[in-house]
């Protein structure tokens, strides 16, 4: 079935209070609804069944004062089988170093590192604990239904690494689905091939869902070799990527106030690494991940009971020779509690226990975290809340985390309203464990790194017949002190808690509909402003203080427009990424880049049991030519087309 | 590492003598044909080798002259530089050589096929000799190292390869012979020029790293964990005659001649101090003048100005940006310092 859930329910039952969460995101929080299934209202004309998500904590309940962006499903689905690399590239606010099309890729937010943000899986945290940050070019679409952006500081409700902020992946399985077969397929330019097929079954009791698929692109696409006289165009080598996975879901309602849930993630990617241009190497690399989670909830009279556990195993080979192996078993529990109308209440516990078995040192280690949140609605008009977390890893106190986040009805009326949000955190790092442990240079002396950062914003909404107006600015400053760089030490590196980053900035999010009769029209807009500026110079020579940090551009903007009519939809979307330093003295710098992408997409149902759509792109519309990084090759104008199928 | 063989002596008697001559119509130099080139090898993996120039007179510096002129990076670490037949090569180790005029650096030609990780150039009889490490095997060690041999000046294919022991770095030509410098064999290995051939191979004491003709003398500069070794070898049968052993430890393969037999090394102590250092030795006593001229952290490349008598130290301000180069005189004081590019790790002087 089409999953055909968004915003819209609202229901009450005896024990359970269900509802939409009138906020940011309209993150769903949705309990389940034993046996009196009832039909969501939507204005789609696909078939409906009653169909359930399965349970999954707000994510958005505790982040009062801050933004929460989420991804959708169907906003996934012309990125069948990309990295999310490419989604967040293409059509958010965010920016990721990219070494390449299909190559590693990290996330910066609010002018941090890369491994400055958390990463989680269905509530498991997937940051590599040796290397402390994500390759969001080995997160294939596909491998989880939807995305949560959580901007901002979330160290008090997330743990280390979210400094700058959070994404969330999550799957979104059903109950009472019935059959379901989905086949999707992508194909594109320079050896672009994805394919999924998923087979799903639910009930009102249980439900499973069954995904494969397989990624592939050789990646030789031309571009201009610099290195070389005349600059001639070339064919990109040794740039194939290769990538398959696996996803099997599994849910029971067990009674109407217990519920199991699971998941399990494959997923390996077989990669030759791209080279810099003017460099002739063969480097390859395969990573392996394998994510796997249980929860269980128990919902009592204003309370859910949740117990987690699971597992994250990852996998990198560098060249077959270099093997590096972790593994991080968790286990959590937390009581979410709805003390009193006005009163909400989260307190939990987490051990984590990391295995590490690198190329140069073994390690284990056990970390123990205690989380307490609040919410208090004093009342229509005002909202607080309040995070502590606390993270003992191996007799080392992390720093003590507070958060405390506000939120004002400044103004509302039948049509418009007008919201005021304002956030104060403290954030952590972790140092990873090659900082601390990689031989040689490795400093098990390191601190954690550490943040303060206060936000204040303004979301204004206007719903008004079939125009709908939905715009937030937010203005942040940060401090990150203790940042962990590695210099050379001798003959090899070592890293040290040398650094001090101010970081400050605006974002800027726009979401506007009009309806007129069949025809629909959309326009989004995001736009990132960050100053990252460097406090320190780490020796006399050093030229970096007072500087941007490298590779943060100033200025992201990217906007779509959306045209729909009945079954055909079509958009044209554009990114701009301001100029980007190569390095701490801001000697260098590239040049900013504009990109433009155009599609359009077809749904059709054949014989009512059939449906699907079509869709097709041109990507780099303009064949610009550009580098995201520094001599690191980026295709021109390319094309793909997609084709979901579903049963 | 860079070594710079530029007949300082010569062009500066050239410039007196056209200086001097007032009947001759002046012609003027060429941008780049006096001062100071300061070579940045670059960030491995980032292939943003540059060179700079710098006047000590005005103080002027001038980034990225390759770019700058011919429109394009670089794009290559830069291993090696050497002007010869009035061109300029730049050797990158990312495989390949541009060729470039010394007047204005205008790009008049290339090698950049066929290579794997070039090291270092020599010309002789109209072709060029290119040392490179050859690709390295699943252990990065490079069992297939080889000379590469270009005919013609301006670049182009490479013709023949000839095999040569592991990891060649230094070449210099002298007489009819080529001297190949294999650092991880620990070898010299002599190639004939009539027949491209390698026809003498020879076990020295210490990594060699460098050949360098001091005071008509030919030397290999070689070092291990407590010495260095310059070994004179004899040109007629390629042994080593005599080797000048100095106990300088943590010495690196950077180093610089001065005047009177004086060297100067950038020696590193490595974990756990990790302090570098300008060491001043004598070739003539054999011995440490000064273990520690100056010490800093992060010191890359060193040359000594024939005329001012000062020493240029490259720092590498620890990669995270762009180096600095340190200007000290002969008591080790710091006379000025210069904003230069990404791993400054060698001068020209003109």
């Amino acid at each position: 079935m089409v999953y055909i859930f968004h915003s819209t329910l609202l229901w009450m039952t005896d024990s359970i209070h269900y509802q939409k969460v009138d906020r940011d995101s309209a993150i769903l929080q949705v309990y389940p609804m034993l046996g009196q299934y009832q039909v969501p209202c939507t204005e789609s004309d696909t078939v409906q069944l009653p169909e359930v998500e399965i349970f999954t904590p707000a994510l958005d309940k505790y982040t009062i004062g801050q933004h929460v962006q989420v991804i959708s499903e169907k906003e996934l689905e012309p990125f069948q089988g990309l990295a999310l690399a490419e989604y967040l590239q293409q059509r958010t606010g965010l920016f990721l170093r990219q070494y390449g099309p299909g190559m590693l890729a990290s996330l910066t937010m609010r002018g941090t590192s890369a491994g400055h943000n958390a990463v989680f899986w269905n509530g498991l945290p997937i940051n590599s604990p040796s290397l402390g940050q994500a390759d969001f070019s080995i997160l294939p679409v596909g491998g989880f239904d939807q995305v949560a952006v959580h901007f901002g500081s979330g160290g008090a409700l997330y743990g280390t690494d979210a400094i700058g902020g959070a994404i969330h992946l999550n799957s979104k399985p059903k109950f009472g689905g019935g059959h379901q077969v989905q086949v999707a397929s992508l194909i594109g330019s320079f050896g672009r091939w994805n394919q999924q097929v998923q087979y799903g079954y639910s009930n009102e009791k249980f439900s499973s869902r069954s995904r494969f698929y397989r990624n592939f692109s050789r990646n030789d696409f031309p571009f201009r070799n610099l290195s070389k006289m005349g600059t001639p165009v070339e064919f990109q080598e040794n740039a194939q990527v290769e990538q398959w996975g696996v996803m099997q879901d599994l849910a029971w309602n067990l009674n109407s106030k217990n519920q199991i849930s699971t998941a399990v993630w494959w997923n390996k990617t077989d990669r030759q690494i791209q080279p810099v241009i003017g460099s002739n190497t063969n480097d390859t690399q395969q990573d392996q991940n394998l994510r796997w989670v249980l929860d269980y909830f128990h919902f009592g009279k204003n309370k859910i009971w949740n117990t987690k556990t699971g597992l994250v195993k990852d996998e990198l080979i560098f060249n077959i020779k270099a093997i590096n192996k972790t593994t991080q078993y968790f286990i959590a529990t937390d009581l979410d509690w709805d003390i009193h109308p006005k009163w909400k209440s989260k307190s939990g516990i987490r051990h984590t226990y990391i295995t590490g078995d690198l190329d140069t040192y073994q390690v284990s280690e056990s970390r123990l975290e205690l989380y307490q949140s609040n919410n208090f609605h004093p009342n229509e008009k005002l909202s607080f809340s309040v995070n502590l977390r606390q993270l003992i890893y191996e007799r080392n106190w992390a720093p003590f985390t507070p958060s405390l986040g506000g939120e004002w009805n400044v103004w509302k009326n039948k049509t418009q309203s007008f919201l005021l949000k304002t956030s104060f955190a403290r954030s952590f790092k972790v140092p990873t464990l090659n900082d601390r442990f990689w031989v040689p240079g490795g400093n098990p002396d390191l601190e954690s790194e550490k943040s303060w950062s206060g936000e204040i914003g303004l979301k204004h909404v206007i719903v008004k017949n079939n125009f709908n107006f939905e715009q937030q600015i937010t203005h942040f400053r940060m401090s990150v002190d203790n940042w962990i760089i590695w210099l050379p030490n001798g003959s090899f590196w070592s890293p040290q808690n040398i650094r001090k980053v101010n970081n400050s900035g605006l974002e800027y999010f726009l979401d506007v509909t009009q309806q007129f009769g069949e025809w629909k029209l959309g326009l989004s807009g995001n736009y990132a402003w960050n100053q990252a500026i460097n406090q320190t110079n780490i020796s006399e020579n050093d030229r970096s203080k007072g500087k941007q940090l490298p590779y943060t551009p100033e200025h992201k903007l990217q906007s779509m427009f959306l045209v729909e009519k009945g079954v055909i939809s079509s958009f044209l979307n554009t990114q701009r990424v301001g100029e980007r330093f190569v390095a701490t003295d801001n000697a260098s710098k590239l040049n900013p880049y504009q990109l433009w992408d155009v599609g359009v997409n077809y749904q059709w149902t054949l014989g009512g049991k059939v449906s699907g759509n079509f869709g097709a792109q041109i990507n780099n519309l303009f064949n610009t030519d550009y580098q995201v990084l520094r001599l690191r090759a980026m295709p021109g104008r390319n094309f793909q087309f997609n084709l979901n199928i579903t049963i | 590492m860079i070594r710079f063989r530029i007949f300082t002596a010569f062009w500066v008697l050239a410039f007196i003598a056209v200086s001097c001559t007032e009947d001759v119509p002046e012609i003027p130099l060429g941008e780049f044909e006096k001062g100071v080139l300061i070579i940045n090898e670059g960030a491995f993996g980032a292939n943003d080798g540059e060179v700079y120039h710098y006047d000590p007179v005005s103080g002027d510096i001038k980034n990225d002259i390759f770019e700058s002129k011919n429109g394009r990076p670089f794009a290559g670490l830069i291993q090696d530089l050497l002007e010869a037949d009035g061109k300029m090569y730049l050797v990158a180790n990312t495989g390949k050589v541009e060729i470039v005029d010394p007047k204005d650096f205008a790009s008049l030609g290339a090698v950049d096929t066929d290579l794997n990780i070039s090291r270092s150039i020599a010309i002789a009889n109209q072709k060029l000799y290119i040392s490179d490490y050859g690709p390295y095997d699943e252990n990065f060690n490079s069992p297939n190292s080889y000379v590469a041999v270009v005919n013609g000046l301006n670049g182009g294919a490479v013709s023949k390869k000839i095999p040569v022991p592991s990891q060649p770095e230094g070449l210099i030509v002298a007489g009819n012979f080529l001297y190949v410098a294999c650092s991880a064999a620990e070898k010299l290995q002599v190639i004939s020029l009539a027949t491209d051939a390698v026809i003498s191979s020879e076990d020295v004491e210490g990594t060699p790293a460098k050949l360098k003709v001091i005071d008509g003398r030919l030397y290999l500069f070689a070092r291990d964990a407590g010495n260095i070794y310059f070994h004179e070898i004899n040109r007629n049968n390629f042994n080593i005659q005599n080797t000048i052993k100095i106990p300088l430890a943590n010495a690196t393969s950077n180093f610089a001649i001065g005047e009177g037999g004086d060297a100067y090394v950038i020696t590193s102590t490595g974990w756990p101090d990790y302090n570098d250092a300008v060491a001043k030795v004598s070739m003539n006593s054999a011995s440490v003048v000064n273990p520690s001229l100056y010490t800093g952290s992060g010191l890359y490349g060193i040359g000594f100005h024939p005329v001012s008598k000062e020493i240029y130290i490259g720092d590498n301000n620890g990669w995270q940006g762009n180096g600095t180069v340190i200007v000290i005189n002969g008591s080790g004081q710091t006379v000025k310092t210069i904003d230069a590019g990404r791993g400054p790790s060698g001068f020209v002087f003109k």
